[in-house]
């Protein structure tokens, strides 16, 4: 089995200015992922390694330059999951975590439940010894400004989300040698949300599923939209019945669209490596590795490739 | 056919002494949902109705009666979802509130948000003048007995759950043929602090989709979240499949897969429903057409008029 390792940056209104460092994020953490495959590691290994890259890029928002909610505090949401056996692992509203993605890796490894949230989360992390970062240490100060220029004024999520500012999620998928496939979400969620607020992220089968049955997906857009139409399940139902990746996705996305008028991005590989980078927002920074190609983009139809070596 | 409710009060296996109380409180339930649609209730009223009913009754694992997490402590989940528009509202690890599910209700109508998770739906809660109750009133002799029992070494939370699950869930489709769902739990017993299972995710813990239907499931919480039930069962049925046939496909397909058992009760937008489980017993009732079905064994439906 080729391997395919596919990663995005968010899906939204990607303002000129972050665009070359997003397009620079997704392509450093599809080759690091890219490189766990190729040396025969697992596609849960090689989603949690991109994810990382991600939340450890002040650009993206997840872990290090997350959003900050209505009293200017980060929360952060991941759930990874692995096809072979449906096993999943989620956070929700965890705080002072450097790398949720693999907090939500050990409540799959590490525990019997699938999700722990708030408080629980961090006690989990601490009892084995994930350490806890100062308060401020996952804000940047470009975030803190723009937070500050948003509490100004009273807008609502959708409102906030159509427009120019921040959203951008982090994900992964992965198809392995063994044939295994995997995904990974992570986010900070929506700029200014209440106190607790969580989004589709780390819902089982909104911000993402595997199963290498069906294939594996990361969602990012309008979180709530997700949710109503469990996008990750739903792109995957379509292909059970014998869409292809890319039609899967147009197909679900569209109706995202029309059923609750959210708009999204999504990533998506299947058992035997076909794969789709799709999204109904005026941009997404995706990235993928296929057989020593890189390929990229942000705007639609982008697709650029250069070879990973 | 319309309008309909049917509710379950968890499936699992429940000792003889809490079997009847757990029969008699579904169908209260069931009538207190079906007595909404006579004052002009939509399928939303009646799940909320039905679901507060079973929340107020200790011998639920939801509201009071829930079970504790391993700290001794009543951490609650709640979903609803109305099937014209999707919009649904959840709690996840909510403490000191009586009713949940009204509070995730008020997350779907008040919020922008869709799920609020512990502190912060403890906040919101306040904002919205929702009182808070002591932990204990929450807290009955039974579940501390059990959660004490379970806190050996050698006791297995996972198997002690598998024998009183308890969650308690209702679907209906009101006149209109509107469907809702709604479902509420206070988890896995002894579970750990912050734990989140099925019940506050959409398209787990319940779903509600005018075109297709609606589910309230119950069971192991990990496994029914593994396989995300609810929109398994809808889609199911959306390739042409009864709601009994979605229904048995898939908890087969849990069983099978990821070793889980359960039960779910569900409704198309005509009014034909189920109450199907693949663990010993589910405690289930149903009201239609002025006849309370009701049942806690497979192949049980004994009816009475309402």
């Amino acid at each position: 089995m080729k391997p395919v390792m596919v990663v995005h940056g968010g899906a939204w209104a990607i303002p000129d200015a972050f665009a070359e460092a997003s397009v620079a994020g997704v392509k450093a953490a599809a080759r690091a992922g890219n490189a766990v495959l190729k040396i025969g590691g697992s596609a849960l290994d090689a989603v949690e390694a991109a994810v990382r890259i991600m939340e450890d890029d002040p650009v993206f928002d997840a872990g290090h330059g997350a959003v900050l909610n209505t009293d200017g505090e980060v929360e952060l949401d991941a759930i990874i999951m692995e096809g072979k056996t449906l096993a999943a692992g989620a956070v929700s509203s965890v705080r002072n975590i450097a790398n949720p993605v693999s907090l939500a890796r050990a409540v799959m490894e590490k525990t019997p439940h699938v999700m722990l949230t708030d408080r629980g989360a961090n006690q989990f992390a601490e009892s084995i010894g994930i350490s806890m970062l100062p308060t401020d240490a996952l804000v940047t100060e470009e975030e803190r400004r723009e937070w500050e220029h948003c509490k100004k004024y009273v807008v609502g999520v959708k409102e906030l989300f159509n427009s120019q500012w921040g959203h951008d999620t982090v994900g992964a998928v992965a198809l392995d040698s063994m044939g295994n496939v995997a995904c990974a979400t992570s986010t900070g969620g929506i700029r200014n949300k209440m106190v607790g607020r969580v989004g589709d992220s780390p819902i089982i089968g909104s911000g993402g599923y595997a199963d290498n049955k069906s294939g594996a997906v990361s969602c990012t857009g309008h979180g709530e939209s997700i949710l109503k139409v469990t996008l990750a399940r739903l792109i995957l139902f379509h292909m059970d019945q014998g869409r292809t990746a890319s039609e899967a996705a147009e197909h679900s996305l569209q109706y995202m669209g029309e059923r609750v008028q959210g708009g999204g991005g999504v990533i998506v590989v299947s058992p035997t490596g076909d794969w789709t980078a799709t999204f109904t927002t005026e941009r997404m920074a995706w990235a993928a590795v296929d057989e020593d190609v890189l390929s990229y983009g942000l705007n639609p139809k982008d697709k650029f490739t250069e070879t990973v070596n | 056919m319309l309008p309909v409710v049917v509710v379950h009060g968890g499936a699992g296996h429940i000792p003889k002494d809490r079997a009847e109380l757990s029969c008699a409180g579904v169908r209260e339930a069931a009538r207190g949902g079906y007595a909404v649609f006579k004052t002009g209730g939509s399928a939303m009223d009646a799940v909320v109705e039905a679901v507060t009913i079973m929340e107020n009754n200790p011998a639920y694992n939801a509201g009071r009666g829930s079970v504790l997490n391993v700290k001794g402590g009543v951490e609650m989940d709640a979903l609803v979802m109305d099937g014209r528009t999707l919009a649904s509202g959840a709690v996840s690890a909510v403490r000191r509130v009586a009713n949940p599910i009204q509070l995730a209700r008020m997350v779907m109508e008040k919020t922008s948000h869709l799920c609020l998770t512990a502190e912060g739906a403890s906040q919101f809660a306040r904002a919205m003048g929702v009182p808070e109750v002591e932990e204990e009133s929450l807290i009955t002799d039974y579940s501390r007995m059990r959660w004490k029992k379970n806190l050996h070494p050698d006791a297995n939370p996972v198997e002690s759950q598998m024998g009183k699950m308890g969650t308690v869930g209702a679907v209906a489709v009101d006149a209109e043929g509107n469907v809702a769902c709604a479902t509420s739990t206070g988890g896995m017993i002894n579970k750990m602090e912050g734990r989140v299972g099925d019940t506050p995710c959409v398209g787990c813990g319940g779903y509600a989709d005018n075109q297709t239907g609606a589910v309230s499931p119950t069971g192991h919480g990990e496994a029914i979240m593994k396989v995300t039930l609810s929109r398994l069962i809808l889609f199911h049925m959306e390739q042409g499949k009864s709601p009994e046939e979605a229904s048995d496909m898939a908890l087969t397909y849990m069983k099978e897969r990821v070793s889980g058992l359960g039960g779910v009760v569900v409704v198309d937008p005509k009014g034909t429903w189920a109450a199907r489980f693949s663990s010993l017993q589910m405690s289930w009732a149903a009201a239609q057409q002025g006849q309370l079905h009701y049942g806690l064994y497979h192949g049980e439906d004994f009816t009475e008029p309402i």
